[in-house]
């Protein structure tokens, strides 16, 4: 057992965290900054953001350099969510691209798809989206039923997606659809995963409001919508193996920045307790909520050491599996453990976003909020469950 | 950075596992269960934790020990928890830190090899079952170089040939030697529904009594934190056993035509445990390098773990019964052993709900006072 990081680990966090000095404002850190922006103005700022970083070297820690990433290791990369997460750094506008679709086009691209889709990516110039799920096809994800018809040199979409985050302000969908015809029993047959272009005339993406009242996901309908049969990633009619493979790169390592940002919840909340009044008490007295808040924060110090069990596993180079579905339970139930508090702090306030002049209550209750839909995104809790027992715990199928 | 235990404590585990496997399994811990009236100590296992080490874990090598950490220890407490290992252990390795902690020169040349050997066993009585692990709740009174006090639920006592005794006086709590078979002692036994284990209450008036060098409040806590932390990691061997025991099971018992494993009732509870089993794994493998390393968050780490090994070890203990449906509730099955000791163990030394409450003291108010 050894906890401490190299030198050169310690070099890079250092030098990240003069970086952040600089060149995070002070004001981007405060919730309050954030409240005050439309939607489309705070998109902006953060792709602004985002692509500072890039040009600085700040992106794509775990990338090849032949990427432009920095070739780093996955200890830099955890280190790098950590600060980002201290110092409480924009989130990604780029997620889904980032995370999932750079390294599947890394993989399994063609030449011309990494030239064109990677740097861009990384600089942000190109924001993607997921268009997987469908009105009839969630959790179930082989039920798609949008209709990509091969015709001359291009494809010809037809079909509708739904939950589709950044659907409003995505540049290019990666998305699943059916090219060969349903073949009966084969469900998993005939789908390809298709590059395609949203500014075009036959996609329109719609919002769809969210219970936080933002609207950061979306509806997009293709209707005779093209795309070029070379933007196919990775063979036509393999679009199921595509897709579990862009799905593997499952981000169990930034368990230690949800841990920094669940924890820093946990802080404002334990603030919070001590100024709500219960029973005429401190409400950070009442005997049961310190219960909760205790256990709340045992979940939470958990994480962080299950961060770096991690962290242990991916830097000696192994492969974390079936395992990362434990790790999106325990973050996303932490989360929703951390909420679950605060709901119990606040009580009767939690209908009200500034109970007092002298206290606001918007950002705390709009995250416990999120953290509704966090056990949903990404394969519901109980999808994943069933892959922990059956490929973790080997129960039959 | 690396979270895991070293090639060398993963030996350590290999050796204790074949060891359990090939000469102490279920067979032997349900010959404790048939006679209850014998002294609980198994000789061959007693003789093996002397030979191996096992008892010596603790103790520096300058006095015949081994001289390793609290986690090494860890890694046993594990296995004996898995294992339903009975016999003074824990009394004999918490006594063997207590000299190693506070005890003068002498003490610890007089009592550290025999320990270390098995020769001596001892027992502790650190604290007034059902209080929060804390010096305040010490069992016993000093006064004149004498103890008075009324000890239950010491494990071991009629066995043990030395006893740590942790007590209050004029001149505050500390740590004190006693001889378990000397004059104003009274050992008596009591039944322990856990039968891997013998209890009894120690009743002590006027007993001569050695204060252990210069213990104070603060080794009272040092000592109550570490056997926290080890109780801890025996309950994760508890609660690991138990969910692989009941996968296991229900991976062959067909029930409707399918094995009860692929139902989603049950897939999706084990899953559950399996994951509140990896964090108290996390929990307690962290809190005994942290004692090792004296982190500053040691006493948090060992109330975290103490309190999430409980709590996964109770639903891990009760789900095992549940899914093994009626055999679960027999005498000839084994899920019962298990079920008692986690019982016994959970609240030993703090139950969940004291940790918590000692995590809120550490964190809540440190925190509620910073805004
Ligand atoms: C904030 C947010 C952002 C999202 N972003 C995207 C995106 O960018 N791109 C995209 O493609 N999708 C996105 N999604 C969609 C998300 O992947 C789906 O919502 C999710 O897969 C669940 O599908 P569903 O909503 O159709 O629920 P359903 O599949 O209808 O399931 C409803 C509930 O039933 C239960 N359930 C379903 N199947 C099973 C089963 N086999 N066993 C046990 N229980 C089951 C689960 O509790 C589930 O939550 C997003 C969702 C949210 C909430």
């Amino acid at each position: 057992m050894d906890l401490r990081f190299s030198a050169q680990d310690e070099d890079f966090r250092r030098e990240l965290r003069a970086w952040l000095d600089a060149n995070l404002p002070a004001e981007m850190r405060e919730p309050a900054f954030w409240a005050g922006k439309g939607s489309d103005e705070s998109f902006e700022l953060r792709r602004e953001w985002e692509a500072r970083k890039a040009a600085a070297g700040f992106a794509g820690i775990q990338w090849p350099t032949e990427y432009g990433g920095r070739g780093g290791t996955p200890t830099m990369k955890a280190i790098y969510d950590e600060e980002m997460a201290r110092a409480a750094a924009p989130s990604t506008v780029n997620p889904l691209g980032l995370a999932f679709l750079a390294p599947t086009v890394m993989a399994i691209g063609t030449d011309a798809q990494k030239r064109d889709i990677i740097r861009p990516l990384l600089h942000c110039e190109t924001i993607w989206c997921q268009g997987f799920s469908e009105p009839g096809a969630g959790s179930d994800l082989a039920a798609i039923s949008m209709r990509a018809e091969p015709q001359g040199e291009e494809y010809l979409l037809n079909g509708q997606k739904i939950w589709t985050t950044n659907a409003l302000h995505g540049d290019k969908i990666f998305t699943m659809a059916r090219t060969g015809t349903p073949d009966g029993g084969k469900r998993h047959a005939g789908i390809s995963m298709l590059l395609v272009d949203m500014h075009q005339l036959g996609v329109e993406a719609r919002p769809l409001k969210q219970m936080t009242g933002a609207s950061e996901f979306g509806e997009v309908f293709f209707t005779d919508a093209t795309c070029p049969k070379t933007d196919v990633l990775g063979g036509e009619g393999n679009g199921w193996a595509t897709a579990m493979l862009l799905l593997s790169f499952e981000r169990g390592s930034s368990a230690i920045a949800q841990y920094t940002e669940f924890r820093r919840m946990w802080d404002e909340v334990v603030g919070v307790a001590a100024r709500m009044d219960r029973d005429g008490r401190p409400a950070v007295e009442d005997p049961v909520l310190r219960q909760e808040l205790a256990a709340a924060l045992i979940e939470l110090e958990c994480l962080k050491y299950h961060s770096w069990h991690v962290l242990t596993q991916t830097s000696n180079g192994r492969d974390l599996g079936f395992e990362a579905s434990m790790t999106k339970i325990m973050w996303s139930e932490t989360f929703r453990r951390v909420s679950d508090v605060y709901e119990k702090v606040v009580g009767t306030a939690f209908a009200v976003p500034k109970p007092r002049p002298d206290l606001s209550l918007e950002e705390l209750t709009t995250t416990a909020m999120w953290s509704r839909s966090c056990t949903i995104w990404g394969g519901s809790q109980q999808v994943q469950r069933t892959v922990v027992a059956e490929r973790v715990l080997g129960l039959p199928r | 950075m690396q979270f895991q235990l070293t090639d060398e404590q993963r030996a350590l585990q290999d050796a204790v596992r074949s060891y359990l496997r090939d000469r102490f399994g279920p067979a032997q811990v349900r010959e404790l269960y048939e006679n209850p009236g014998g002294d609980g100590v198994p000789a061959p296992l007693w003789k093996a934790l002397g030979e191996q080490g096992w008892l010596a874990v603790l103790v520096p090598e300058e006095h015949d020990g081994v001289g390793l950490g609290l986690l090494d220890a860890a890694v046993l407490a594990r296995e004996f928890g898995a294992g339903t290992v009975p016999g003074p252990w824990l009394g004999t390795v918490l006594v063997a830190e207590a000299v190693r902690l506070a005890g003068s020169p002498e003490q610890q040349a007089e009592l550290l090899p025999g320990l270390a050997a098995g020769r001596t066993k001892g027992a502790v009585a650190l604290l007034r079952p059902g209080s929060s692990p804390s010096p305040a709740a010490a069992p016993a009174t000093a006064s004149a170089g004498t103890l008075s006090g009324r000890l239950d639920l010491v494990e071991y006592p009629a066995v043990a040939d030395v006893l740590v005794v942790a007590a209050g006086s004029d001149a505050g709590t500390g740590l004190y030697l006693v001889d378990p078979r000397g004059t104003g002692v009274t050992v008596t036994s009591v039944d322990s529904l856990d039968r891997t284990v013998r209890l009894g209450t120690v009743t002590l008036d006027g007993a001569p009594a050695g204060r252990l060098g210069h213990s104070g409040a603060a080794t009272v806590q040092e000592l109550l934190d570490r056997a926290a932390v080890l109780v801890a990691n025996d309950l994760v061997g508890i609660a690991r056993k138990a969910l692989t025991d009941t996968v296991d099971y229900d991976r062959t018992r067909v029930q409707f035509g399918k094995p009860v494993g692929s139902f989603q009732a049950v897939q999706h509870a084990l899953a559950d445990l399996h994951i509140a089993i990896t964090f108290a794994e996390h929990a307690a493998t962290y809190a005994a390098h942290a004692a090792d390393v004296d982190a500053p968050d040691r006493r948090l780490a060992a109330s975290v773990a103490k309190a999430k090994a409980a709590d996964a070890a109770d639903a891990a203990t009760s789900a095992m019964i549940q899914f093994h449906g009626g055999i679960g509730y027999t005498w000839e099955h084994h899920t019962h052993f298990s079920f008692k000791r986690c019982k016994r163990l959970q609240a030993a030394y703090g139950d969940a709900a004291q940790h918590r409450e000692q995590i809120a003291r550490l964190t809540v108010d440190a925190a509620a006072v910073a805004t």
